[in-house]
């Protein structure tokens, strides 16, 4: 059987201009605007069977959103050649392309139409879309007063009941209640049982994870790696803490230099995930560029959403040892990760003693997952336990898909 | 059209002409879609709905022939009053539909750069939408001619012809300024400028042999020719029509050829530019 989706040797470029084209400056000689070249994505191969269900995976400006546009036929290769067979659902970013002043009725008719159904067969399926999307009160209101969360529910609704045999899903599950991600996710599995292949591209570790057997990595327009997905994942972390260190090493406001970072689990070797019952530690290696006394540190955890998941302060003000210029220390937080699932990033501020002026600020290295308990949400990871009249309702089976 | 194997094959170079076509034609029933909620959602929320497309251009009309033959006193004839009207209210469509269809590429990339269909179905929105408007908008003229002095005959079957040859030539130009306005965006600024001095350079809201010396300059105008047509077809024909229109006709055809051309190896790559 031949493949479902096919690149061989795809590349993008997108030539920017330095300014906006203007019609004048390309019409009078010697005052062409500048040009930029952009490799989006550089000779990709990718087989997909019909039937898989494949993550994609890089980060921001990897390529990911190019391949995804290149495989809805939006856009087409500069160079190689790409065929999908089947019909193609694309879900690229929130709403499939709504009209605004139209009502949610209308979209759904346009919306449907334009994925390759006819009147008919959006008749047939329009009171299940109208119902997965949980939409029934307001489908004949504008969609410009929808919320985002309406508006991906309903474009997910159609880009699913549309039967696609390809469906590519791009961070369509970042919105939504978590009800309603998990519906998707069930939607989803579904499609996947009865052999639509998926294409799904996310920041979201845990999506790739529970629908993914495969993924696909891509770092500056290539791919970097093509296989299991708990091994993309890895790699993903591993490149995104490398690419973190070079452009941070070194960066430091002046009299503190952070040498080395290490973010590593009790046999001391660096982790890059971890559950919640593993004791983790940071260690940093720090050298003083000329004399400290007393320096304090500020120990910061962050969401993948900006979130502040967890802070701690040394006492401030407290004189302990003075430092030379020349001088090395070893600095060890030592903590258990009682985080909910997520890609968390750990901060670490150098301080002088007064607590004001900051000496260094050091990010680098230092991204952890988080797999997400099951059932839960949140930052924090606080073992809930649920009982009605004393049956423990919270024991969630795995939540994982069939391989392969 | 779900019984149609789906295959996608993209390759660096534009689809072949007889693949684009057949997908342009496999897009006609999204066309028509598009194009009853384009003209749906102007006039839907408009206590005088569509007559808001007829009342606006006939008040212009009565303004301008008011103008000239009171004020400024260059209108000639009793019919004047309706040669003004039948002249607007086709410049009204033409002007419409060209400031909307001349941007839709990059006015509507939220629609555009998600979903694929060919793009010049954006293109072709407003022209079709704006269709009911120009037809409502004659089919108010033509019982009110009477009244204007003109007498009505066999002539008003022209006014089917005036129509094609009204939409072709917008079709036509609009093809190719969409294409472009995605790489130059002065292509909108630079329309509202040309729309505004062509009105006056039409023998719209004068009569061409006004311009002695310049009227067969003015010949060379193509929308001269379509609203020679729609003048022949309501206060009857002009000596010397045969020029104008022909040279509508050459203009409509060339441009047509060329903006289905760049419509056709420019697609996929629009929407890089938006």
């Amino acid at each position: 059987m031949s493949a479902a989706i096919e690149l061989n040797g795809v590349s993008k470029r997108y030539v920017k201009l330095e300014e906006q084209a203007m019609l004048l400056r390309s019409v009078m000689p010697f005052s062409r605007p500048k040009r930029s070249e952009l490799m989006a994505l550089r000779d990709v191969d990718i087989a997909i069977q019909p039937g898989e269900t494949v993550g994609v995976l890089g980060r921001n400006g990897a390529g990911k959103t190019t391949l995804l546009r290149l495989l809805a036929g939006v856009s087409r290769p500069s160079a190689g050649r790409l065929v999908v067979r089947g019909r193609i659902a694309p879900l690229i970013s929130v709403g499939v392309g709504f009209h605004e002043e139209m009502s949610g009725r209308e979209n759904v008719y346009v919306n449907g139409m334009l994925l390759g159904l006819s009147r008919v067969e959006i008749d047939e399926r329009f009171d299940r879309i109208v119902e997965f999307a949980e939409l029934a009160d307001f489908i004949d209101t504008p969609v410009k007063f929808y919320s985002s969360g309406m508006f991906m529910r309903l474009g997910f609704s159609v880009a699913v009941h549309v039967e696609p045999e390809v469906l590519l899903v791009d961070e369509v599950l970042a919105v939504g209640d978590l009800g309603f991600q998990l519906k998707c996710f069930d939607r989803m599995r579904e499609l996947k049982a009865r052999g639509t292949t998926i294409l799904l591209v996310s920041h979201s570790m845990h999506a790739i994870r529970l629908l993914c057997p495969r993924a696909i990595l891509l770092r500056h327009g290539e791919v970097a790696f093509d296989g299991d997905s708990e091994d993309a994942i890895s790699r993903h972390y591993e490149l995104m803490s490398l690419d973190a260190e070079a452009g941070e090493h070194g960066a430091t406001s002046g009299s503190v230099t952070v040498v080395e970072r290490a973010l590593v689990g009790p046999g001391g070797a660096t982790v890059h995930q971890a559950d919640q019952d593993t004791p983790l530690a940071l260690r940093m290696r720090l050298r003083f560029e000329e004399a400290v006394d007393s320096p304090h540190l500020v120990f910061a955890v962050t969401a993948e959403d900006g979130t502040r998941a967890y802070e701690m302060w040394t006492a401030v003000g407290r004189r302990y040892r003075r430092f030379e210029a020349g001088d090395e220390t070893e600095v060890e937080i030592a903590f258990e990760p009682r985080l909910g699932g997520g890609t968390y990033r750990f901060t670490t501020t150098v301080l002088a003693a007064d607590g004001k002026a900051a000496l260094a600020h050091d990010d680098a290295a230092t991204l952890l997952y988080m797999p997400p308990p099951l059932g839960a949400a949140g930052v924090a990871d606080l073992r809930a336990v649920i009982t009605v009249g004393g049956e423990l309702l919270n024991d969630h089976p795995p939540l994982l898909l069939d391989g392969g | 059209m779900s019984t149609r194997a789906h295959v996608l094959e993209v390759g660096p170079e534009p689809a072949s002409r007889t693949a684009w076509i057949a997908d342009v034609r496999a897009h006609a029933g999204v066309l028509g879609v598009l194009a009853r909620k384009d003209f749906q959602t102007r006039y839907k929320r408009a206590s005088f709905g569509v007559l808001w497309a007829v009342a606006v251009p006939m008040l212009q009309a009565a303004v301008m022939a008011i103008v000239f033959t009171r004020v400024i006193r260059v209108g000639t004839g009793d019919d004047f009053g309706a040669y003004v009207i039948a002249g607007i209210l086709a410049w009204t469509y033409f002007a419409g539909t060209l400031m909307a269809s001349s941007t839709s590429i990059v006015d509507h990339s939220g629609l555009a750069d998600k979903v694929w269909f060919p793009r010049i179905v954006l293109v072709l929105v407003p022209p079709i939408a704006n269709i009911v408007g120009l037809l409502v908008s004659y089919a108010v003229l033509v019982p009110l001619l009477p009244v204007l002095g003109v007498d009505l005959g066999l002539r008003l079957l022209l006014l089917p012809v005036a129509c094609v040859l009204l939409v072709a030539f917008t079709v036509a130009l609009s093809l190719v300024l969409s294409a472009l306005h995605v790489y130059y965006r002065d292509v909108r600024f630079l329309v509202q400028a040309a729309l505004l001095v062509w009105l006056y350079v039409t023998p719209v809201v004068y009569r061409q042999e006004l311009l002695d010396d310049l009227a067969g300059a003015a010949d060379f105008n193509p929308m001269t020719g379509v609203v020679t047509v729609f003048h022949a077809a309501t206060v009857g024909a002009e000596d010397g029509w045969a020029r104008p229109v022909a040279v509508t006709v050459v203009t409509t055809l060339v441009l047509f050829c060329v903006g289905l051309e760049l419509q056709r190896r420019r697609d996929r790559l629009f929407v890089d530019q938006l």
